[in-house]
């Protein structure tokens, strides 16, 4: 069973196919703060099959594609070809680290009241105004 | 009764129908803006056009043609309609494009979308393009009052507006300026409306022209759930649906009953809502040392216990406020009877009702549907513009409907009622000498079905008892009470106070009547069953079950947090007798309670079990005891021979005349009071100063 | 041709004097009390054998619609009331006859309430006619003075008449508004039925006539029924004032035999078409509110309700507007368009909103700024006016852009190619920053 899981879920971790195929063809251009790891196809050879150098990531743990901070989006994406490593970009000051997106999971966004907050709701929730001695 | 065919069907009507009601006892519906029942026709939306056979090759307005003035075929067949021919399609398509071209295509931010005439008619009879390539006409909005908002621009001219304020409200605010496609409906200078049944207008506009203002942008209809239920605000008992969405009370309209309120009610009775959100008692409060503690219901009931165990029974009495369902009042007073006390009384203000005189004595007999065959109205002590908005409509539709001929008078003070009547005097002295003679008296005499209506006004005053036997005398001696007729009326202004009559809520054997159980040393434990328009003397204990932090709060020792009347299910006898049933829309706030049960537990602590554990089981008593409250709908004809006896009582009249007994027509109730659309309104009325502040 | 001993308005360019005096020289008041005495159904049926149709634009028997009021009272009084609200574009013949011949028209009144059982008859004069106004009124004075009317006359019938001066709006010409404008009310159209002759003025049996239809008659009995029907064809019989205005040598307003030809009209009273016959492009033959009538149909177009009908216009009032070549007919309809969307009294809906749609579009057209397709979106919008509305006005507003896209649809064709060929023959100007 787990080694079922090894060789075809992909979502765990990455399977042997790809692993190998990194392993031969792949070149580590960086690694992220979650400890995901970027490569391209070695020296930058055009992939056949797209007509441009090939670039992926394997995750660490689960395979989440929202726990790419925007610099590595960029160049996943080809938006740019300057690697993060090897840019000289410095976060502002009011710049929030990168969190993955966390819809679907416990630590999703819950609004004020919801139920699935966990937390007790209010007595009081507002749609009337209580009297109180002394008005 | 003429024959008609409509679309093939041959139906049977009668000969003053107009061609739309004709077709719609046919089962055939009808497309209308400006056609509405209870207004004037007017004719000017397009929108019924149908086509009628051997008539003009063009079509005819369906609300405005009476079968009568169709002509028969050749060989007397009865006139045919067709409503559902390429003509009338085609007509039907073409209103709809002309009153759309103008109309802003705001749906999507518009109150009335959902429940928009136009948006629902354009689906079915319209056509699903827009051929208008030009700007769309643009009109500035008006302010028409606190009340209701108006979107101009979505005008589609109507006149049911115009029509109601004229016809029913009798206050001509309203009305068109311009001509063509610059006719614009406004109020004179863009001064408020003056009319206490203004939200009406918001409700008749087919469109989203005019709007509730305090609803604005609250809610949509599809998102609200209707409950139907009855009016508190004042004792004719219109019927409402209150619209919730979760616990909270959006809005209030209307519902249809020919009987009570037809399809209107009043501004008080509509826009009080917001009033049931502010000021409310969620918790039980117990005094100690002179504060308010927030305290739980067993403490609470623990200090009522305590207080009543201390006290003799004869020094225990109770008020029924204004607001009671009729469960309550039997709820109470059984309470009281069970704890040896005879002391209770439902009238705070002090009217000398007797129900010991049988229902004769204190009900509207006539009914409200029976002002429509009066032909003589004498009003005294009363001013049911403001005490009975609804009623006072009634009175104007018959004036209107005998062309201005109806006779009406009134003794006691002086106010703009929206028809002309003569003025006899102020007092019971003008009252004596009506009896005697008068010309009034004769005019009274003359008539076929004579109205004497009395007021509390007449009534809350020490020499009430003589001034209602005075009226009494004066509808027997003009025949005012025949068969089939009964001409002797009771005005009353608080819901509860027919129910609570009914169930006899008045001090037994020794007991203390309102007046002096709030007296200095009338009693030493006084509950207040929401009875805020009493002052209690200082020195009583007072339990005070109730809705709102209002003035009986305000004096209580401790407070028990009720249910107000959107909350709870309850019995309720208008002033007419008729028992109407009100469903529960909303839950009460925080800690509160239902009355009932509020009483029913505290009976368990007191020591004295009320024998009911189930609100049905309660009712069940209660129609055990009295078997007319369990008719609902229903009026329970009143004998008229304590007429009679309520005439031989006599009495002696003080001099002065009849005070108004509203001062404030929106500020009248805990929660009204409590309501800042009603302390708006009250404000405008009295100086006018929120009419500036609109700007 | 009419023959001057044929004519009933024998003043109407004022050359006499208009007041009493110069009218009972022209032989008005002349054996009135006679007419009275023959009765009533006498006068009823006389002027329905006279074949009199009214003269307001609707051309309906005048001695029907006398006919429809309750011959007997039901307690209620019944009223005349004359429509002299004359705001038709084109029309102004009534104007001629209360300035210069009044005493035809009161003394018309008179007899036409004996007929009706009238005791009171209303003059409503449009608001823009001053003069006229003072004019009738002092006439109303001197025959009040010469006791030919009031409550004590001297033809034993008490009747009074009221002049009422209008407030100048064209919607008011027509009877139901014309009758709540006399109430004091807002000019709107009432919805029929019930009908004036059931409840009119105050909820009482009312006639609304036109003016010409009232000081016709008293003529048309002194005379005798059959004179009058004997002039112009079966049908359309009488004299008539016809206006020639527009692009003609010398306008004026005339009184010629029904049934005469527009040539001969405009040639022998109109002095011919500016530039000769040739030059003429189109007619509007009754008044703003008849749909138009190209040259081709004038050749021998014969004027009264028939003839007219048999062109797809109508009569009208008889006010004859003649365009020559020179005309920008889409202009003029949009003018005519406009008048519509202005006097639209608003009460229902097609006319309302329907007009200004009219206007705007043929706005556009007349620069030539729209597509062609919405020549038949705006031909469709006007049948969807016409007949939909409570009163006239919405068909009146809708026949004369129907005339004009039936007979000029090239033109409007022509003009959008243009624009659409050169859409900025100016330079375009900038914006002023």
């Amino acid at each position: 069973m787990e080694l079922l899981r090894y060789i075809f879920a992909w979502w765990h971790k990455a399977t042997p196919g790809t692993l190998l195929w990194t392993r031969r063809y792949g070149e580590l251009v960086g690694e992220d703060e979650f400890g995901n790891r970027y490569y391209r196809t070695r020296n930058g050879e055009i992939d056949p099959t797209l007509g441009f150098e090939r670039r992926w990531v394997l995750y660490s743990g689960y395979a989440e594609a929202s726990t790419i901070p925007p610099g590595w989006y960029g160049w996943m994406h080809h938006r740019t070809d300057v690697a993060p490593p090897s840019e000289t970009y410095t976060p502002r000051p009011w710049q929030k680290p990168h969190r993955r997106n966390f819809t679907g999971s416990p630590q999703a966004y819950r609004p004020k009241g919801s139920v699935f907050a966990g937390r007790a709701r209010p007595r009081v929730t507002g749609d009337y105004k209580a009297w109180t001695p002394g008005e | 009764m003429a024959k008609i065919v409509v679309d093939g069907t041959e139906v049977d009507v009668p000969a003053e129908y107009t061609l739309l009601q004709a077709c719609e006892a046919a089962g055939v519906e009808i497309p209308r803006f400006c056609f509405h029942e209870r207004l004037s026709i007017a004719g000017n939306c397009r929108m019924c056009l149908v086509e009628v056979k051997g008539g003009p090759p063009k079509p005819t307005a369906s609300c405005a043609m009476a079968v009568k003035d169709l002509r028969p075929g050749p060989n007397g067949e009865p006139p045919v309609v067709l409503t559902k021919s390429p003509m009338v399609k085609k007509a039907r398509e073409g209103v709809m494009e002309f009153l759309l071209i103008n109309h802003p295509l705001d749906c999507p931010i518009c109150d009335q979308g959902g429940e928009c005439d136009l948006q629902d008619q354009a689906m079915a009879y319209g056509v699903d393009t827009s051929r208008f390539a030009e700007n769309k006409r643009a009109v500035e909005d008006k302010y028409i009052g606190p009340l209701v908002r108006t979107s101009m621009n979505r005008c589609i001219h109507c006149t049911r507006c115009v029509r109601f304020t004229t016809e029913v409200a009798g206050a001509s605010d309203l009305g068109a300026i311009g001509r063509g496609e610059d006719m614009e409906i406004t109020t004179y200078l863009e001064h408020a409306m003056r009319s206490e049944m203004q939200g009406n207008v918001a409700d008749l506009c087919p469109v989203g022209a005019l709007t509730h203002k305090p609803y604005a942008f609250h809610a949509r209809p599809w998102e609200l759930n209707k409950t139907e239920s009855i009016d508190v605000m004042d004792a004719v008992g219109s019927n409402i649906r209150i619209d919730t969405r979760g616990r909270e009370v959006m809005r209030i309209l209307p519902r249809t009953n020919d009987a009570v309120n037809e399809e209107w009610i009043s501004d008080k009775t509509r826009y009080v809502w917001d009033g049931l959100k502010t000021q409310r008692l969620d918790r039980p409060y117990v005094r100690k040392g002179g504060r308010l503690v927030p305290a739980t219901w067993p403490e609470a009931f623990d200090a009522v216990a305590a207080k009543v165990k201390a006290t003799p029974a004869k020094r225990i009495g109770a008020i029924v406020g204004d607001l009671a369902s009729v469960e309550e009042a039997f709820a109470l007073k059984q309470l009281l009877t069970k704890l040896g006390s005879a002391s209770i009384d439902c009238r705070q203000d002090g009217a000398a009702l007797d129900p010991s005189l049988g229902r004769a004595s204190y009900l509207f007999n006539a009914g409200i549907a029976g002002i429509e065959e009066a032909d003589a109205i004498l009003l005294v002590g009363t001013d049911p513009r403001h005490e009975a908005s609804v009623l006072n409509a009634r009175i104007r539709k018959r004036w209107r409907a005998t062309g201005g001929k109806l006779k009406i008078a009134l003794v006691g003070a002086q106010a703009d009622l929206t028809y002309p009547y003569e003025y006899l005097g102020a007092g019971p002295e003008t009252l004596a000498d009506l009896a005697g003679s008068g010309t009034f008296a004769d005019v009274l005499k003359g008539a076929e079905k004579p109205l004497v209506i009395v007021g509390q006004g007449a009534l809350a005053r020490a020499d009430g008892a003589a001034v209602l036997s005075l009226a009494a005398r004066l509808a027997l001696s003009v025949g005012a009470v025949k068969d089939g007729w009964n001409g002797f009326g009771v005005l009353h202004t608080a819901a509860s106070r027919v129910g609570a009559l009914d169930v006899g809520c008045v001090p037994g054997e020794g007991g203390l009547d309102a007046a002096a159980l709030a007296a200095p040393g009338g009693a030493d434990v006084v509950f207040l069953l929401g009875a805020d328009e009493i002052d209690v003397a200082p020195g009583a204990f007072v339990v005070y079950l109730g809705t709102h932090g209002d003035r009986g709060a305000h004096r209580a020792d401790v407070i028990l947090p009720g249910a107000a009347y959107s909350e709870k299910s309850g019995l309720y006898v208008n002033t007419e007798g008729r028992v109407q049933f009100a469903n529960r829309a909303a839950f009460p706030p925080g800690d509160a309670r239902e009355d009932w049960a509020i009483l029913r537990a505290l009976s368990e602590v007191l020591g004295q079990k009320l024998p009911y554990d189930q609100l049905s089981a309660l009712r069940a008593a209660l129609v055990a005891a009295h078997p007319h409250i369990g008719r609902i709908g229903a009026i329970e004809a009143a004998d008229p021979a304590g007429l009679t006896a309520l005439a031989q009582r006599g009495g002696n009249t003080d001099k002065g005349g009849f005070a108004p007994v509203i001062t404030d027509f929106y500020l009248t109730n805990p929660i009204a009071r409590a309501s800042a659309v009603m302390a708006e309104c009250s404000a405008l009325r009295l100086g006018g100063v929120a009419a500036v502040a609109a700007e | 041709m009419l023959q001057d001993k044929d004519r009933i308005f024998t003043n109407l360019y004022g050359i006499h004097d208009f007041g009493l005096k110069g009218a009972l020289m022209r032989g008005n008041w002349d054996g009135t009390k006679g007419i009275l005495e023959k009765g009533r159904d006498w006068i009823i049926n006389e002027m329905k054998s006279s074949g009199l149709r009214g003269r307001g634009g609707a051309g309906f028997s005048t001695g029907l619609k006398w006919s429809f009021m309750p011959k007997q009272s039901d307690g209620r009084p019944h009223y005349l009331v004359v429509n002299a609200d004359e705001s038709e574009p084109g029309t102004c013949k009534d104007r001629e006859i209360m300035r210069n011949d009044p005493h035809t028209l009161i003394e018309g009144c008179l007899i036409a309430s004996f007929a009706m059982g009238a005791h009171a008859a209303y003059i409503y004069v449009r608001g823009e006619f001053i003069r006229e106004r003072e004019r009738l009124q002092a006439a109303v004075d001197q025959a009040y003075e010469a006791k030919l009317i009031g409550k004590d006359n001297i033809h034993g019938y008490p009747f009074d008449l009221y002049v009422h001066h209008g407030a100048g709006a064209y919607i008011c010409g027509e009877e139901t508004a014309l009758i709540e404008s006399l109430e004091g009310k807002k000019g709107m159209p009432r919805l029929k039925p019930p009908f004036p002759a059931n409840m009119g003025l105050y909820g009482c049996p009312t006639t609304v006539n036109n003016v010409e239809s009232i000081a016709v008659a008293p003529e048309i009995l002194r005379r005798g029924a059959a004179w009058f029907a004997g002039i112009g064809r079966p049908n359309n019989v009488g004299t008539k004032l016809f206006g020639i205005m527009g692009h003609v040598n010398t306008p004026c307003v005339v009184e010629d035999a029904m049934g005469i030809t527009f040539r001969e009209l405009v040639e022998k009273h109109g002095g011919g078409i500016r530039g000769g016959w040739d030059n003429l492009l189109a007619i509007i033959p009754g008044g703003a509110s008849c749909p138009m009538v190209p040259a081709a149909a004038c050749e021998d177009l014969i004027m009264d309700f028939d003839g007219l009908r048999s062109v797809k216009s109508s009569f009208g009032t008889a006010g004859c507007l003649v365009m020559d070549k020179s005309t920008d007919v889409v202009r003029a309809i949009t003018r005519i368009s406009y008048f519509f969307k202005h006097e639209s009294c608003g009460q229902c809906t097609p006319c309302r909103e329907g007009t200004g749609w009219m206007w705007r579009v043929l706005n556009r057209m007349s620069e030539g700024r729209a597509q062609k397709r919405e020549i038949d979106v705006l031909l469709e919008v006007t049948t969807q006016i016409e007949g939909h509305t409570i009163c006239a006005l919405g068909d009146a507003a809708a026949w004369p852009v129907q005339g004009l896209i039936r007979n000029f649809r090239h033109e409007i064709e022509k003009r959008i190619d243009q624009y659409a060929a050169n859409p900025h023959p100016d330079p375009v100007p900038m914006a002023a920053e």
